[in-house]
């Protein structure tokens, strides 16, 4: 990061090359190239040569794992993370809790869901169900793996660090809260036969045990039952971290999840299990809800050592006022590296989603701010306007791959 | 409304403790800082000039997992931010802080942790308070939850918070800074600045002692919560001094 990047304020005075400046000083060559002394007459620019809200190159590809349902790599300068998605079955039989109630419960919705393709605008009953099944039944697994000597902090084949066990967990419960994968997409279900003299023979003939191929009408009279769910096992590994993993770790989830395809199941009465179809043709894509994109910012104050004297913390008002008149005190620097992170405790986190498949408002999903005091309303509300664009252009990147 | 109830120094081998219990999410909650301490296994390497502060999350029936790695990762940015790591005494060393989560729902797998970290929030800065830790501010929680017709809700239950359309768990430093803001569900920013302004107010509410020249609360920038924070200082305080109060 350090070669590509302008000479610090005085390189005369200083016999070091920019590198080891940066090593020795992290703080104040961030600080220089942030705040350039007027007199040089240079913009005001991060050690790694992009603008304060410019996010690094990223590039994703879909389908990079063949052993999958769906997978993606997803490249975020030089964080690169790797994400397959496996799905595997979980018979209702296995599951202790599933009740009655439930089943008949879900038969209801099997109608609905029939008679008309499920919009972004769900019913309360749909949601409310599709969190009971989806979360209560645990059908989205994330795993993220750091543990690949992805950067000199993370010793291979350790335990997963704290640091991988958060984001997994933030993986999960963004998931959950967006609610981006239906439940109908996981269900398995099994129309009975109507067992009358007539239509038992039409069945053996046409061998009628799949459930999905449309039902006739005669068989309404016995309610489908669901027999098995699909799990999905997302498992994410970081290859190369240079900051910002959480990120890259959700945009690969994201374009795995696009990419993913469940192959056509059905009940086999006679062999009472579940079969696959192998083929391609008969699978179908997961339909998502909305496309949550996820930015993270960090914040670079200008004064170390102000987090920790006690007597010079200003109120908020007098902050406002100082930042008005005084010097920039603090940056705010979006998707950070490595060597940012480093340098700053406060970080930002904002989820955005557009409706209408980005033609309506920008809704924010999450926004989490933690570990300082600088940023309020109004930086973030610049902050949402910055991930709103950012949305547009990871829409771009996630559509071509 | 039933504000929170607490009381400070409750465990005897501590360095400090709090006893926290809030009666609208159920959540009853056990805090100790041991402080300052010789951390066995901390790198000289990370911060020396600075102690490290370490949170743990203990809940009430199962082991901690990656749920809890979350929320103590939340904690400890905050609480770093606040304790005067590099007071006299403090550099190289370790502020332990231990929350036993005692009684009220559990929290499950892949849950937000949302409803219950205002509570995490306001048992540790207790029980750092209780072990005389130095802190540069005190701050004060709350948690406030949006309706899906956009009306906003104080007091959120634990089953409120699964009805909502975004919950939102904002934190205010003791001078009006945005220590800490945790918002999730779908919202739009004029909604959350809306959501800003109310949890402001719900953290600052002036108490009504401010103008009669007590000392104690002559600040006139008392909050409900940070308010109820002093009370159950000064009430620790009452009892620690009495024998002094009494003979004079």
């Amino acid at each position: 990061m350090a070669s590509a990047a302008a000479p610090p304020a005085a390189p005369n005075s200083l016999s070091l090359p920019p590198s080891q400046f940066a090593r020795l000083q992290p703080h104040a060559y961030l600080l220089a190239h942030l705040s350039p002394p007027p007199a040089i007459n240079q913009p005001s620019i991060r050690a790694n040569g992009r603008a304060a809200s410019q996010f690094r190159v990223t590039s994703a590809n879909a389908g990079s794992l063949t052993h999958t349902n769906g997978s993606a790599v997803v490249r975020l300068g030089d964080t690169t993370a790797v994400c397959g998605v496996r799905a595997e079955i979980l018979h209702t039989d296995d599951i202790a809790s599933w009740s009655v109630s439930q089943s008949t419960n879900a038969n209801k919705r099997r109608r609905l869901a029939d008679s008309e393709k499920p919009t972004d605008e769900s019913d309360d009953a749909e949601d409310e169900e599709d969190r009971a099944h989806v979360e209560d039944l645990n059908l989205l697994v994330p795993n993220i793996s750091l543990s690949t000597g992805c950067a000199p902090g993370f010793i291979p084949s350790a335990p997963p660090s704290a640091l991988a066990q958060s984001l997994s967990h933030q993986i999960l419960s963004l998931l959950h809260t967006t609610r981006m994968v239906r439940a109908e997409d996981l269900r398995i279900w099994y129309q009975p036969p109507n067992l009358g003299p007539e239509e038992l023979e039409r069945h053996n003939e046409e061998e009628q045990m799949d459930v999905d191929a449309g039902q006739g009408l005669e068989e309404e009279s016995k309610p489908a039952e669901i027999k098995a769910f699909w799990v999905l096992y997302i498992d994410i590994m970081l290859i190369s971290l240079a900051g910002n993993p959480f990120d890259a770790a959700w945009a690969a989830t994201l374009a795995a999840l696009r990419d993913t395809k469940l192959p056509q199941a059905w009940w086999d009465i006679d062999n009472e299990t579940i079969f696959c179809s192998d083929k391609v043709t008969e699978s179908r894509k997961l339909s998502l809800r909305g496309l949550p994109i996820a930015s993270s910012f960090c914040v670079f104050e200008a004064d170390a050592a102000a987090g920790w004297r006690a007597v010079v913390i200003p109120d908020a008002e007098e902050q406002k006022a100082l930042e008005k008149k005084g010097s920039q005190q603090k940056w705010i620097l979006a998707d950070p590296d490595g060597y940012e992170e480093g340098l700053s405790q406060e970080r930002v986190c904002i989820v955005v989603d557009k409706e209408e498949n980005g033609k309506g408002k920008t809704v924010v999903v999450k926004m989490e701010k933690h570990g300082g005091w600088t940023v309020d309303s109004d930086d973030l509300r610049q902050l949402v306007d910055v991930s709103a664009s950012r949305w547009e252009e990871m829409k771009r990147i996630l559509d071509q791959c | 409304m039933v504000g929170p109830t607490a009381s400070l120094s409750t465990l005897s081998r501590a360095d400090g403790s709090a006893c926290y219990k809030c009666p609208t999410t159920g959540y009853d909650l056990l805090g100790a800082v041991n402080a300052p301490i010789e951390l066995p296994a901390r790198r000289d390497a990370l911060k020396p000039e600075e102690a490290t502060v370490e949170v743990f999350v203990k809940p009430g029936n199962t082991t901690a997992g990656v749920g809890e790695r979350y929320v103590e990762g939340i904690l400890r940015s905050v609480l770093t931010k606040v304790v005067l790591g590099r007071e006299r005494g403090f550099p190289r060393r370790g502020v332990v802080i231990t929350l036993a989560i005692v009684g009220g729902e559990t929290v499950t797998r892949g849950d937000s942790y949302l409803t219950i970290l205002p509570a995490l929030l306001h048992t540790s800065l207790l029980a750092l308070l209780s072990a005389a830790v130095p802190l540069s501010m005190t701050f004060s929680a709350t948690l406030l939850g949006v309706n899906k017709s956009g009306e906003i809700i104080p007091d959120v239950s634990v089953t409120d918070a699964k009805s909502v359309s975004s919950l939102h768990v904002l934190a205010f430093t003791s001078k009006n800074h945005l220590l800490l803001n945790k918002s999730e569900g779908r919202f739009d920013f004029d909604t959350w600045e809306k959501v800003r302004e109310h949890a402001l107010s719900i953290c600052r509410k002036n108490t009504i002692f401010n103008l009669d020249g007590d000392v104690a609360m002559g600040d006139g920038e008392e909050s409900e919560s940070q308010g109820f924070i002093r009370e159950t200082v000064e009430d620790r305080l009452e009892k620690d001094y009495m024998w002094k109060i009494d003979s004079v």
